[in-house]
């Protein structure tokens, strides 16, 4: 039997610890994993329960993150309660496996905080990583602070382990700006975490010697095909599910989650979309804004996958103006986020003006100021009826001003 | 003929491995591509022989690949000395062997690659390739003597 | 919302600092942040802490601040960085240094006509006195106890030693003589 662990109600946690304790909470059978900066911490502090009796799990030490998220794979397979954490080159060393975890449909809990992918070498937060994930066939939330950290890492078990959905989840959180910020955390008891999480009722487990079962079959051209395809509507109809344990989970924590949350969008003119801390940081700047006369609000995806197309056309068809901030180097295109909420908008009768903004790279930071300028250039555009800036422009970046392409609207 | 059926269930290799037919589309696909091999409780199936065994459709021993097969290898009882090597060797799990002891080919999955008689380390060897449409009577009577050692 | 910032260098325990502040902070009922901006993350290169404090939750997550109070525990960092960076007309500073503090700030023009904001200690001195190591975070949390008046001087013992509950009783001790001492010390 594991050792009691001493908890407040009320914990000053960073977002790394937070999402350890979501971890011993939930009772992992096996974590193997491969520490890499900034998720150190949730991996190194799980470890440290292990050796001080407070989980009954394995730690699995590995030679690589490749071997890391493998080794998951294979204690999924076997039938146990599986979780790791990592970030950046080690989040992409782990990709190959992570399209077998999801193609097995393994439910296996990754933590990922969010960092920069080199070159040039970065250790802080940007969202390259959470971005090189996003067709890999995983459920990706997102937290924007410590405590949803904690609290979506809990969620993540309930929702992957579902029979319905039997897909593995990532938590995201943002590198530094989340993972190692304390802020004060309500934690559940470990009593009504683990009630809320419940046991894990393996499928198909190898460990079940009464029905042997091949994983990683082969399917060429006959078959591959429709295993993809069955794969993505799980995904896809992984929505009421995902809806469900975030309803239970405010029953047990008062703490409501939505597939896209929305602040001050009632009677918004101009939003701006985005992931992570910068959606708190700009609901500040909306506030601001509307101190100036501005109805500015901002809306966010809580859950990035399955991409919340529907809710995000809903949150936005009305509003004049949207700025979509893509926290990654977009590579020769427009921010993929931009393009997604694009597509959703561009199937609205209003079909709003959206412009793209990149920032915050390598963990530059992100002001209050930045995001109030970003709302009163949408105020501009809105007023004008048309983009009155480049349709790609870059925020916080030094030198002359950066920026692609305009619009033929207008 | 030799026997083509050697210790088979009716099911084994009764249709043609990528034969056309209907295949079942996405909504009926296993989750996971996860194949379970055998039908119902298979907790002692490591104490069952292959004819034993109750064997699902996504294993592969209702399949037959013998049309892959230019040359079959012929099993001549009288020189083994069972010492396993073919049935160690073998790529497809098809030397029939019970009780340490030799008995010949499983026919539906053998491709005729010719490993068993390449390790086969008798002489003269117990098992060598003939045409398929040789039968075991005139591929015996065919069997090379033993060799003398060339001084 | 009241906003501090830390100059310190890697070692000196100001993440530490912040966090076991923010820690406190949070037993009174207050919403809290706390965080740093590495720098080089070898021993000795300077970095910056940070916290925050509100009655609401802290959704901002900018790490530019207008700070209320700029804690400095490394003594030529008072020198060498800018800390007076974005402050404002009510920005306290407590600065460590051996100096008294007329002559720090002939030293630093940038305090010039900030004397009545501006508070010394030697929390180096301290550290070494009564932990027996240059490690100036828990003097300058006596120090900023004394300066803000946010606790009193028992309560933030009591529950420092909470705070401390995995370390040896003989440095539990010593942190409770260096924030006392700060306490009385700082000037």
């Amino acid at each position: 039997m594991a050792e009691k662990f001493d908890l407040q109600e009320r914990e000053v946690w960073d977002g790394n610890y937070a999402a350890s304790q979501a971890m011993r909470q939930a009772k992992v059978d096996v974590m193997a994993a491969y520490p890499i900066t900034p998720s150190t911490p949730i991996v190194e502090n799980y470890g440290a329960y292990v050796a001080n009796g407070y989980v009954d799990g394995e730690f699995v030490m590995v030679e690589s993150e490749h071997a890391a998220m493998s080794a998951c794979v294979g204690a999924s397979a076997a039938g146990g309660r599986v979780a790791t954490a990592t970030s950046s080159q080690g989040f992409a060393l782990m990709v190959e496996v992570l399209y077998q975890a999801s193609g097995m449909r393994l439910p296996i809990v990754l933590n990922v905080v969010n960092r920069a992918l080199a070159s040039p070498l970065n250790v802080r937060g940007d969202h390259a990583d959470m971005y090189l994930g996003r067709d890999s066939g995983w459920i990706q939330m997102d937290a924007f602070n410590s405590q949803e950290a904690y609290d979506l890492a809990l969620c993540a078990f309930k929702i992957g382990e579902n029979h319905s959905v039997r897909l593995p989840v990532m938590v995201h959180q943002d590198g530094f700006i989340t993972s190692h910020t304390a802020q004060n955390v309500y934690p559940l008891t470990d009593e009504a975490a683990y009630n809320f999480v419940g046991e894990i009722d393996p499928v198909d487990d190898m460990l079940d010697f009464s029905r042997p079962v091949t994983y990683g079959a082969q399917t060429e051209e006959d078959w591959h095909f429709e295993h993809k395809a069955k794969q993505h509507k799980a995904l896809m109809d992984s929505v009421p599910v995902i809806e469900d344990v975030f309803a239970e989970f405010e029953k047990v924590s008062g703490r409501k989650y939505k597939r896209v949350e929305s602040y001050m969008m009632e009677d918004a003119e101009v939003a701006i979309v985005a992931l992570g801390t910068t959606v708190e940081t700009s609901r500040v700047a909306a506030l601001r804004m509307r101190e100036q006369g501005i109805k500015a609000g901002v809306v966010a995806p809580r859950v990035f996958r399955p991409f919340p197309f529907d809710e995000i056309r809903d949150a936005l068809e009305n509003v004049k103006s949207v700025a979509v901030l893509d926290r990654s180097s977009p590579g020769g295109a427009m921010g993929a986020f931009y393009n997604e909420v694009s597509a959703a908008l561009y199937t609205t009768e209003n079909r709003p003006l959206v412009t793209n903004y990149i920032y915050g790279l390598g963990g530059r930071d992100f002001a209050v100021k930045d995001a109030m300028d970003i709302f009163a250039d949408q105020k501009a555009n809105a007023d004008a009826g048309h983009i009155t800036t480049d349709i790609q422009q870059f925020s916080g970046l030094r030198g002359p001003k950066l920026g692609f392409f305009k619009t033929k609207r207008g | 003929m030799q026997d083509l059926k050697l210790c088979a269930q009716d099911k084994r290799g009764i249709h043609e491995l990528e034969a056309g037919k209907d295949l079942i589309g996405w909504d009926e696909v296993t989750q996971g591509s996860v194949l379970p091999s055998f039908e119902g409780d298979a907790s002692n199936v490591a104490h069952l022989k292959q004819e034993e065994r109750c064997y699902s459709d996504f294993n592969s021993y209702t399949a037959t690949v013998a049309s892959w097969r230019v040359k079959k290898p012929v099993f001549n009882i009288d020189v083994c000395i069972d010492c396993q090597n073919c049935w160690v060797w073998c790529p497809d799990t098809s030397i029939i062997s019970r009780d340490k002891q030799m008995l010949g080919i499983d026919y539906d999955h053998c491709k005729g690659c010719e490993v068993c008689v390449e390790v086969c380390p008798t002489n003269p060897k117990s098992l060598l390739m003939f045409a398929e449409q040789e039968d075991l009577e005139t591929a015996l009577s065919q069997w090379p003597e033993k060799k003398k050692k060339e001084k | 919302m009241i906003e501090i910032r830390w100059h310190s260098r890697a070692g000196q325990g100001a993440v530490t600092g912040a966090k076991s502040l923010g820690d406190i902070v949070a037993t009174t009922g207050k919403e809290v942040q706390a965080f740093a901006l590495y720098g080089s993350a070898k021993r000795g290169a300077a970095l910056r802490a940070y916290n925050r404090i509100d009655d609401e939750p802290i959704i901002t997550h900018e790490k530019f601040m207008y700070p209320d109070y700029v804690l400095v525990i490394d003594p030529a960092l008072a020198m060498t960085d800018d800390i007076t960076m974005n402050d404002k007309e009510t920005t306290k500073y407590i600065i460590t240094t051996h100096l008294d503090k007329e002559s720090l700030i002939k030293e630093i023009p940038a305090l010039q006509g900030k004397e009545d904001r501006v508070f010394v200690v030697d929390c180096i001195q301290i550290s070494l006195d009564t932990i027996g190591r240059s490690i100036p975070n828990a003097p300058m949390l006596g120090a900023f106890v004394k300066v803000s008046g946010m606790f009193e001087l028992d309560y933030f013992l009591e529950n420092m030693k909470r705070v401390l509950a995995k370390f040896p009783q003989k440095i539990i001790d010593g942190n409770m003589q260096a924030i006392t001492r700060a306490y009385n010390e700082v000037k």
